[in-house]
This record gives C-alpha cells, structure tokens and sequence, in this order.
C-alpha cells in the first residue's frame, strides 16, 4: 500500500490555464513522485472522472482550480458540493489560481453566482471560516508552477507553510512582482519605457504596470526558468489580486500625471518626494539605447 | 438504444450520446455543457483589455487567441484608414511564438491523449514514458517561448502595431538551443530519424524510413482498422495565411478561395457551444484541413489511399510537428533584432472599429471579431476550431457514424484533438 | 533646535532679505556677516559658498511654503475651498515675507546658472512641489478637478500666483493682494474644474 499522500486535481468553472501552467514545470515528476496521483485534468490516470464525481476516490490534498459557481454540474453532479465533499475529507486544500482564490475573470459574467472556494474577491465567504485552518492560497491567472510545488513539496516534506491573513504563503506574496524585475534601475530614476517594444524603461508610469503594487514572486522565481511579463516589456496585469482583472489594463491610471496607485503601502507624499528628485537628474546612460547595432563591425 | 458516455481529458469535459441502430452508430449528439461567458465579459470593456482578457478562453491555445485578438483590432484599424505594417521583426515573432504553442499541443496530443487511450482501447501494455515525453516537450518548447513572450500560458505580448519584447541576440540563441533540443527529441523519439530527411519524404512507399513512436503509432492504427475508419466530408478550410497554412478551401482536393463573409454561426439545441458553416456547408479545420490545402506531399500521398480516415488525420497532425519546428528554427536564425519591435504609439486612440482576425490554432482556424464603440468593444465573437469539428452533425459526428463501438467513436472523437474549454468560452 | 540649527536659519533669513532686496550678485558674504554681526570666517563654517547658500534658501522657503500647503491638503474639504486656502497664504506669505516670494522670482527664476549644479530640475522646490502635486491628485481622484497633464495644471496655478505678486512687487496692482483672493481663487477653480 502507498502511503503517499493522495493528490486530488479538481476543476470547476476554468479554462485549464493552471493545468498547463503547472504541467509546464521542469521537475513536474519528481514532484509528483512524493504523492498518489488520484486524478489530474491532463495526465492518464489510475482513476477516472467519473470515480472523481461518484466520489470513489479519497484524497489527502485538494487541490481546486477555477471558480465556483452555484449549479454548475457535470454529470448530473453538483460540482460546488462536490468539491465541498472533498474539501471536507483533505488534510489541505489549495485553491490553484486566481478563479479558484478570488473568483477572478470567470466572477465576471455572473458576480452575484460566481466566486473563489473561500474568497468573494477579497472578502472572506463561510469556507474561509469553516476551512481556514487547511487552506492554502495560490492565487495567479495562471498559477505559477513553482508556487504549487513549493506547496506540494512543504506538505510532503511535513514542513508548516507561514501564511498571510489570506491564506498566501508568507514566502512568495510577501515580496511585489516588482521585485527581481530587470527594469528597476528604471523604476528608481522614473525613466519611461516611451511607447512597447524597448528594453529600456520602466512600464510603471504609462503602460500599466501593477508589479509595485501586486503581490507575488513573478520576477524571483522566473516563468518558464526564463523570463517574466515585465522583463520583456509587459505590464503586470495585478493578475494575483482579489480584484484582478481591472480595467484599462495596458494604461497607468493618473491623476494629473501622478500615479494613482502607489507601491504596495508607500504613502504618496514620500513617492512624490522621492520622484521629485530622481526625476531632476539627467542620468544619460538611461536615457540612451543599451545597445547599438552596427552593421559595420 | 443510446449509449452516453463522458469524455474527460479533453481540455475540459465532452458528453457523447451516442444512438445506435442495428449495431451501428446512427447518431452522435456532442454536448458541453459549461458555460463562461466570455464574450459577455467583453462587452463594454476598453478594446486593448481584449489582450488580456481573450487568452483566458483556453489554457492550452491562450496564445492563438491573443493573436487572433490582436489581429482583429489591428484589422479595424486598418479598416478605419490608419496606415501601418508590422516590421518583419514583430510579424516573425508572433509567428515564432505561435508555431510553439502548436508545437507543445500537438505533442501533448499525441502523448496525453492519442497513445494512452489508444493502448486503453486495444488493451495492450500502457507506458509511464507517454506523459515524461509530453512533460520534457512542453517544458522545452515554452520556454523558447518565454523568451519572448514573458510567460506561457497567458501572455499579453502582442499589442497593437507589433510586440512589446526586444530581444537582442542573446535572447534568440538562448531560444534556439530549447528548439534545437526540441528538434533533437522529435528526431530521436517521435521519428525516429533526421528532420531534413524526414521532411524529404514525398510518398507513403518511403515511409518504411520512419521509426520512433509515430511509425509504432501508425503501425497500431493500421492494424486495427483506423485506415478506414473515421472519414467525414472530405471538405478542408483555412481562414489564415502563415507557413503551414493558406486562406483557401479544398473540396475533393481542389484548392479555392474563402471569404470570411461566408462564414455563419448557428445555435444548437442542448449545448451551450454554437455550431459553425460555411456557405451553409460543414468543413473540417485543423493540421489536416491546412496540409491538403497547402498540397503537403506527404499527407497528399496518405489522403489519396486512405481519405480523410483516422490514419491520414493523426498523421497530418503529428506531420505538422516537423514542420513548425523547420520553421520555428529558420525564424530564429534568421531574426534581424534591430527592427522596431512596435510601430504604433501606445496610446492611439481605438474607436468605432470593426474589425475581424483569424489565426491557425493548433485546432485549426480561430476567428475573432469585434466592433467598438466610444472606445469600448461593443460585440465580441469568437468562433472556434472545435466549433467547426465538434458541432453536432458535422465533422466529428459524421466520422464516428456508422461504427459498431462506442469506444472505438470515442477514440475517433479523441483524434480531432478536442478543445472543450475553446468550445464552451 | 539646536544652537547651531539657530544660528544656520537666522543666516538663510538675513540673506534672503538682501538677495531679495539688493540683487544676487551685489550681495557679497561679507555684506551678510556685517548684518548679522557674525566674523566673515565663522559664516563659511556655516555655508561654504554663496552659491551653496543660494540653494539653501530655495530649499528652505519650498520647505516653508510646502509645510504651509500641506496643512491645507490634509483638511477635509473641498477641492475649491482648498484653492482658496492656498491663494490665501501665499499672498499672505508674499505681504508678510515678500523677501520668499520675492527670492523665488527675482534669484530662483533669473540666475538659474547659480542653481544648475544641485538643484537640477525641481531638485530644490519639491518641498513645495510635492505638497501641490498631493493637491492635484486628491482633486482628480475625488472628481473635483479634470485629469490633465500636470505641467498645464501646475503653470496655470502657479505662474498665476506668482504674476500677481510680480505685479504687486512693480507696483502696479492698484488694490492689495488679498482683496484679488475671491476672484482668482474662482478663476483657477473654474480652469481646473471636472
């Protein structure tokens, strides 16, 4: 007999993207190695969906992926009672993603109907009560695959995981996305990035950028092991947020050219000071191209 | 006497219902029944955060929905007189990235789907190493991809007038080598021979050069009857022009041109997925559909023996493989990074527009339209490769029609790489 | 404050008022250590150079000026009440102390040579400046005041400001600087308004 913890992959109302992301991973079979794989959207496994949703299966570990929505059925089965029945039997539950968390983009269509396994956006739902004590927050639109195996890795090596008032673990939403980014040297002396397509700027003042202000360790612990969104020049979207998606995604909001969001719990008055002077300086380095091409050499 | 039976581990969940008359299949009603709403989502938000928001349609084809967004906003632009061309640079990158994510379906397809649940239908040994090849690939070929697309899946890297990355040559060599590695597997594993000489190959007679998986996989369908199995209307369409692919139909192998006005949606009874013809007739998309259109020998050569059966589509598929990694590796040795990554201003403004983008999905033609008012999409509809394929009485139900097994229709089912969550958006 | 802090500020003061009064460059350190009745020597100990004691009391009478505007942001009112509060002190500030006023614009603005090494940009008035770009965006993000660039927002409020005082200093406002405060107070609400 396995005394490996059962490993149970549950989806709701998902487009599959946490599936994938976390299918991506380069140490996906070590990792999976130290559990029972009882069922996984993906991947061939000893139990069908139908052991799944006639509940013939038991699982240590719950792991949810899309949001919850009230009388949504598959086969016949209550997917939301389902998932509380499993709830009820794991040791752990991770919600994998934003939709499973928060409610994410799917909460759109139907907000009143539709919502995270403990959350309504940031506020906490009667799951979060009931089940708090077992939950384990992994917010992401996708999940990072990485923050799902370190999750994984900490429960089967029996080790207790520091979370935050929701539920995140301490160690990879503690930190901003802005952290590790490659164009902080930009950030520090308020240099745009002029427009798409340029290694060189900061994506916070004009394109939207959310990493100062959205939790989780995107640019510590790379996507893919090669890159992030911000890196190559694209905005974080706040996609780890309760409230994610916003609107305008691709736009800073302004208020007469300031900034309308700060960096995580930086007071506006100490931003603009700082601003103030970085910006007085002329830093040419910054201002130029990193690197000319010359046909000639 | 109807049989029902649930498809799981395809992007989601199908549910056939399969009727049977005198031992034979006499009709398939394809279910899905989730809904999300997206293009309801749509409505109303600034045009731009379709970027964002459209590649969450799917976990697997994010990227084919990003461009076709892009593309579709780029088109009504272009309709409304504003005069722009992507740099070489933007259009080979977005085309880079796109073949990848074909690439990482397909082999997953085979992995995951075709060889598990063919060894479960013959009962014959099943193999751990199927999901360890589709995990090695996957990982591989996303992370050529990340390089420039920051992330799989859900990246928002194509913007309007280009691509938000400028990689420099380090980025591309990097790329390269997670291609050539790629490569290195298809050759060994998958073929079981070299690449170039592989795609030498014209004609069935010379496929007995062929080894790896794919010749195992084409031996097993062979020998149990997936040669003559699985035909459908013979009838092929392609709604965009790229390497593996042009904007044409072919009837009976005779090529022609499409217009995407011809093109109608229709509701079906009991599925929340909306049906799809053309000039009121069913076509079938995919690596098949666009391989008979671009006349690849190869396939042409399996089509002439054995129709548009279960062999020839499994076959186009994996085939396809080859060739977007050919070509992945040709953009990345050939990539001038010293173009302009975007040519258009981050803030133009996006207004009163009406504007439609296709793209070659793994699954074949995806379709995005949009029209935008004060600023704001005002409709959005997206038509899927799944829909054209998977809509009742068309292409996959006429494949599974006239078989005696519900388990053999369902692998059948399984070979047109079903995408519920693309389906059921 | 400490001694020392004492005496650096009665310097910044004594000189503002001759910088103000006699010109820049007519104004030696000499001159300011006679007014002060300090030795020549012990006022380098303090500053050492003019230039550096230029650029001292820019940034003493932002500070000044910012710590007044500040006092306005954090009240709980409105946007065009705000305008008002402002208005009012600075012309307040330009009838009680028009050497600061008179500093900004007759030394800050016409020697910008002696400023370009330090004081780059809003290096030296962000005192100030922080405490009105706090206004602007409190405005905007109640809804009081139109989003804009904030550059045509900050021109139009200040250059306003400081063009009467300019006029008031040449003598040629026929009335006092405060009774102008209802009508340009209304004025900038009206250009600044949603």
């Amino acid at each position: 007999m396995s005394k490996k913890p059962k490993l149970l992959w549950l989806q709701s109302l998902t487009c599959n993207g946490n599936s994938h992301s976390f299918f991506n991973h380069s140490d996906l079979f070590s990792i999976l190695s130290h559990f029972e794989l009882i069922h996984f959207p993906l991947i061939d496994t000893k139990y069908t969906l139908e052991d799944v949703l006639n509940k013939r299966v038991n699982c240590d570990i719950l792991i949810i992926e899309g949001s919850i929505k009230h009388g949504l059925e598959k086969c016949g089965v209550d997917i939301a009672t389902l998932i509380d029945y499993y709830a009820n039997e794991a040791k752990y539950i991770i919600t994998a993603g934003t939709c499973a968390t928060f409610g994410g983009m799917f909460k759109e269509y139907d907000s009143d109907n539709i919502n995270g396994f403990a959350f309504d956006r940031d506020k906490a739902i009667d799951n979060f009560s009931k089940f708090r004590k077992k939950l384990i927050s992994l917010p992401g639109c996708p999940i990072h695959p990485k923050w799902l195996s370190y999750v994984l890795l900490m429960i089967a090596n029996k080790k207790n995981i520091p979370l935050d008032d929701k539920n995140r673990p301490q160690e990879l939403y503690s930190i901003t996305v802005h952290t590790g980014c490659v164009r902080n040297e930009y950030f520090e002396w308020k240099i745009d990035t002029h427009g798409f397509g340029h290694k060189e700027g900061c994506s916070f003042y004009e394109n939207g950028c959310q990493g100062p202000f959205t939790r989780g360790s995107c640019n510590k612990i790379l996507w893919n092991d090669v890159s992030s969104k911000t890196i190559i020049g694209t905005p974080c979207f706040g996609c780890t947020e309760p409230d994610f998606p916003k609107e305008r995604l691709f736009f800073t909001k302004t208020n007469m050219g300031i900034p309308q969001k700060m960096p995580l719990e930086v007071p506006k008055r100490a931003y603009l000071t700082i601003t103030g002077v970085a910006k007085s300086f002329n830093i040419k380095r910054l201002e130029r191209k990193l690197i000319e091409y010359n046909n000639d050499n | 006497m109807i049989i029902k039976k649930l498809i799981e581990k395809v992007e989601g969940e199908a549910n056939l219902s399969f009727e049977f008359k005198d031992g034979k299949i006499s009709n398939v009603d394809i279910i899905f029944n989730i809904y999300r709403g997206i293009e309801e989502i749509l409505k109303g938000k600034p045009t731009r955060d379709a970027l964002v928001i459209t590649p969450r349609v799917c976990g697997i084809c994010n990227h084919a929905h990003l461009i076709a967004s892009v593309r579709a906003i780029e088109d009504g632009l272009k309709n409304n007189s504003l005069e722009f061309t992507l740099t070489q640079k933007a259009k080979d990158i977005r085309e880079f990235t796109l073949a990848c994510e074909l690439i990482q379906n397909h082999i997953k397809w085979l992995y995951l789907t075709i060889y598990p649940y063919l060894e479960r239908l013959l009962k014959i040994e099943r193999s751990d190493n199927h999901t360890l090849k589709a995990s090695y690939i996957a990982n591989t070929i996303t992370k050529a991809m990340a390089i420039f697309a920051g992330q799989w899946p859900h990246s928002s890297y194509a913007v309007v007038g280009g691509v938000t990355c400028d990689p420099t040559y380090l980025d591309t060599i990097q790329s390269l080598s997670h291609i050539e590695d790629a490569i290195r597997f298809y050759e060994k594993v998958v073929i079981g021979m070299n690449l170039d000489d592989y795609l030498a190959i014209e004609s069935i007679s010379n496929l007995d050069k062929l080894g790896g998986d794919f010749a195992k996989l084409l031996y097993l369908l062979g020998k149990n009857e997936f040669a003559k199995i699985g035909k459908s209307f013979d009838r092929f369409i392609s709604f965009s022009d790229s390497h593996i692919s042009k904007k044409a139909k072919s009837i009976i192998t005779t090529v022609s041109a499409v217009e995407l006005k011809f093109v109608k949606e229709y509701k079906q009874k009991d599925s929340f997925a909306k049906g799809v013809k053309y000039k009121n007739r069913y076509f079938e998309v995919g690596p098949l559909a666009r391989a008979m259109i671009n006349k690849e020998p190869i396939v042409k050569s399996l089509h002439k023996k054995y129709k548009d059966a279960t062999l020839t589509r499994v076959y186009a598929r994996v085939h396809e493989v080859a060739l977007l990694l050919k070509q992945t590796k040709e953009i990345l040795q050939n990539l001038d990074v010293t173009q302009e990554s975007c040519v258009l201003d981050s803030k133009i403004d996006i207004n009163n527009i009406t504007g439609i983008g296709t793209v070659e999905a793994a699954r074949g033609s995806l379709i995005h339209k949009l029209e935008v008012e004060n600023s704001l999409i005002k409709s959005y509809d997206i038509i899927t490769p799944t829909q054209w394929n998977l809509s009742n009485n068309a292409v996959a139900a006429k494949a599974m029609i006239g078989l005696d097994s519900e388990d053999i229709a369902s692998f059948v089912f399984r070979t047109f790489d079903v995408c519920s969550v693309c389906t059921t958006h | 404050m400490t001694k020392k802090e004492l005496k650096r500020e009665s310097i910044i003061q004594a000189s503002l008022k001759l910088f103000s009064s006699n010109g820049f460059h007519k104004t030696t350190i000499p001159d300011i250590a006679k007014v002060l009745g300090m030795s020549v020597g012990n006022l380098y100990n303090y500053f050492k150079s003019k230039d550096i004691l230029a650029k001292e009391i820019i940034k003493y009478t932002s500070e000044i000026l910012g710590q007044e505007i500040k006092k306005v942001n954090i009240l709980d009112i409105s946007s065009e009440e705000k305008i008002k509060k402002i208005v009012e002190l600075y012309f307040k500030m330009a009838e009680e102390k028009p050497e600061m006023i008179e500093y900004f614009l007759r030394v800050y603005l016409s020697h910008r040579e002696v400023f370009s090494d330090g004081c780059e940009g809003m290096l030296c008035v962000s005192g100030f400046v922080t405490e009105i770009m706090i206004f602007f965006d409190d405005g905007v993000e109640r809804g009081e005041l139109r989003d804009q660039d904030f550059f045509s927002a900050f021109g139009l409020f200040m250059g306003y400001l400081g063009g009467m005082v300019f006029l008031k200093g040449e003598n040629i406002l026929p009335k006092e600087l405060h009774e102008y405060i209802d009508d340009i107070s209304k004025n900038i609400y009206n250009a600044l308004k949603v």
